[in-house]
């Protein structure tokens, strides 16, 4: 156990300081719900990729640096210490990048990887259907082989990013006589290909940041295929175990909101209750707890480890505490809470940012499921009831 | 930076794990419910072991090793419920002498005929000490009456602290572990209750408030080995965080056995009630709540994204 940065990891997080502090928007971004902010977030993707900060991981023959994940920890610490944006092409560079990563062929490597890294190609995913949420299973959209293409017919749901994104990527059930997680395939398509419908989905803010998509027909070419027919279901789950476990939330993130929290604290201390000065203070820990345990999941990996079932608690704690610093924030504003923009006209961010903290719980497998697996594969109890 | 124990830190406690779990589990608990809660061929095996000279410099005949040590090997005494005063003696008063310069004696320490009972202001009663006795509900732990006058030295206070976290998350992953084991076996409704959803999910929250509390733990031995001036704040993190998880699956696991966590028949009682004293011993819940408080509200401590190790 050595919890010292070298001189070299010093010298990068002044690296990415300086620049982050010369480029981050200093004012806060229109949020990525809507036409206006996604286009600003598309805009931000290319100037971090003009910075080579697209995905500092990967290697640089895909537009990385080839950087280890200590450092990847530190240029996320720097990017929230910035106040940087939220990434509009997270469902690429954090969930379907490290996939194709691992998964995918040379040529889908070349093809996908760099215009990812670049911020030219922003990414949706495409996994729910109206009968098919948590219980992702029991996905029906059909993908026929047809000569050197797939033929997609179906529907999917909730799809996040879909609204505006270039290109999506889901699990489609291609033997027709399957059942559950037999017979499904990972497919990449083209989001303007004939026969696609985006049907934008009002969310409860009013905004549109996800959509349903309606598959009429749809022509894929098989080259556009993930790891082979039939092994969608083992694909998807190592798609969403970089979900859950490392990449999509890193610490950074929450130290950024506990820290704010605290200002906000200091603030409104005259009328806050002691209860919201506790959990304020519970903020700061957890944030901190969810960091000590990502450092070693990564040092864990970089020793040739893999994250299993464990990345289950990572989703339950990082949703469930983004959304009680939320939760309190919007206890210490009490009256001024429900304001959209405070009578100063700056924009009510911890509104918003409550608002987003209520689906942490439900996307990326819902908090039900991943307590499941948690009590089913780390602790071994009895499974029922799933196929 | 390298957030994992070395392959020998792992080896080692690994062998003290193995070797509690061969020879101090329940059965010995309730023999010395009955006979008296010290044996001499337990803490002679702790000895035998090197146990009580694991912080002891090695020119006093010690192991040398380091507080991170330490607070693993503490964590399976939690895990076995040890009745033996081996983290007070030899985790606690050995690095709290060694602070005060005081070397004498270390070797009796570390051949086992010497045990030391750390006193301070913060606690209203001695382990091991030897005063009037006070009855715990903890019937494995000996209290007796403070003294007169006795430390209120911080070092002493935080390593109490560290090593008491360090209990706890051991106890609270035995808790757990008794729990998951008897959902296993209980039928009812035609099932094992560990089927039904609504003792998975409480099960599968302890094992969230275990896992992210554990390291808040090492992170804060860490920082007291290296000497940090923000160890103070990290070691009541560690305590808190460890004390909530320890209660949330104390009360979990009670539920999960039913009625039959209501009994002494069933073990989880003595794991249950070292955790209620451990949660207040050296500095209690509000304590610690308002170290931290201090160090994050009134700014002595630099915190946001970059300070992850601060």
């Amino acid at each position: 156990m050595q919890l010292q940065y070298t001189p070299e990891q010093q010298a990068f997080r002044a690296e990415v300081r300086a620049w982050m502090e010369a480029h981050v928007p200093k004012e806060p971004l229109v949020t990525l719900e809507c036409r206006e902010g996604y286009d600003q977030h598309v805009e931000w993707e290319r100037t971090l990729a003009s910075g080579n900060w697209g995905m500092v991981t990967w290697p640089e023959a895909y537009g990385g640096r080839g950087l280890d994940l200590i450092q990847w920890l530190i240029f996320e610490e720097e990017y929230f210490r910035a106040g940087g944006p939220n990434r509009a092409n997270q469902n690429g560079i954090f969930l379907l990048g490290p996939t194709i990563m691992e998964f995918g062929t040379e040529e889908q490597k070349a093809r996908f990887l760099t215009p990812m890294a670049k911020g030219e190609v922003i990414w949706a995913q495409a996994w729910s259907e109206p009968g098919a949420g948590s219980d992702m299973a029991a996905i029906q959209s059909k993908a026929v082989r047809d000569g050197d293409h797939y033929v997609i017919t179906g529907q999917k749901t909730w799809s996040s990013r879909a609204a505006f994104a270039d290109w999506g990527f889901g699990i489609f059930r291609t033997d027709p006589d399957s059942k559950r997680h037999k017979g499904l395939t990972f497919i990449l398509f083209d989001m303007n290909s004939p026969g696609i419908t985006r049907r934008p989905i009002r969310q409860l803010h009013g905004d549109t940041g996800f959509a349903e998509l309606f598959f009429d027909e749809v022509r894929v070419p098989v080259e556009n295929c993930l790891a082979g027919e039939g092994q969608g279901w083992n694909v998807a789950m190592a798609t969403a175990g970089f979900e859950r476990g490392l990449m999509l939330r890193s610490p950074g993130r929450f130290q950024a909101t506990a820290k704010r929290l605290v200002e906000l604290y200091r603030q409104h201390a005259d009328h806050a209750a002691p209860s919201a000065r506790e959990a304020v203070v519970q903020a700061w820990g957890a944030a901190q707890a969810y960091a000590y345990n990502t450092y070693a999941v990564a040092a864990k990996i970089m020793a040739g480890g893999k994250i299993g079932a464990e990345a289950s608690l990572n989703k339950i704690f990082w949703s469930e505490l983004d959304r009680s610093m939320h939760r309190t924030a919007m206890q210490l504003l009490g009256a001024a809470a429900e304001l959209k923009r405070f009578d100063d006209g700056r924009i009510n961010q911890w509104l918003e940012g409550y608002i987003f903290s209520l689906s942490g719980p439900i996307y990326a497998g819902s908090n039900e499921v991943q307590r499941n697996i948690t009590a089913e594969r780390l602790l071994g109890l009895p499974r029922v009831g799933a196929g | 930076m390298d957030f994992r124990f070395s392959e020998d830190q792992l080896t080692l406690a690994e062998g003290v794990r193995d070797y509690l779990t061969g020879t101090h589990g329940p059965e010995v608990l309730r023999r010395l419910d009955e006979a008296g809660p010290r044996d001499p061929a337990i803490w002679q095996g702790l000895v035998d072991m090197g146990l009580t000279g694991l912080l002891v410099p090695e020119e006093h005949g010690g192991l040398g090793m380091g507080l991170v040590e330490a607070a693993l090997i503490a964590a399976e005494c939690g895990r076995a419920c040890l009745a033996e005063p081996l983290v007070d003696t030899a985790f606690v008063g050995v690095p709290w002498l060694l602070s005060q310069g005081q070397t004498d004696g270390l070797a009796d320490v570390v051949a086992g005929t010497r045990k030391l009972a750390p006193a301070h202001a913060i606690n209203p009663w001695v382990a091991d000490g030897e005063g009037e006795a006070l009855v715990s509900v903890d019937p494995l732990r000996q209290l007796t009456a403070r003294p007169a006058t006795v430390s209120d030295d911080p070092h002493l206070l935080n390593l109490g602290a560290l090593m008491s976290a360090a209990q706890l998350v051991g106890l609270a992953d035995a808790m757990l572990h008794q729990a998951v084991e008897y959902a296993k076996i209980r039928t009812q409704f035609g099932q094992p209750i560990g089927a039904f959803q609504g003792i998975k999910h409480q099960l599968a929250s302890c094992s969230v408030a275990i896992e992210f509390a554990k390291p808040v733990v090492w992170r804060a031995a860490a920082a007291m080995q290296d000497g940090l001036d923000s160890a103070a704040a990290h070691v009541s993190h560690a305590k808190l965080a460890a004390s909530d998880a320890a209660m949330l699956t104390a009360e979990t696991a009670i539920q999960v056995h039913g009625a039959m966590g209501y009994t002494y028949e069933v073990d989880l009682h003595f794991w249950m009630k070292r955790s209620w004293a451990l949660c207040g011993a050296w500095g209690d819940r509000a304590f610690h709540l308002k170290r931290i408080d201090e160090a994050v509200l009134g700014g002595s401590l630099p915190i946001g994204p970059e300070h992850t190790f601060a």
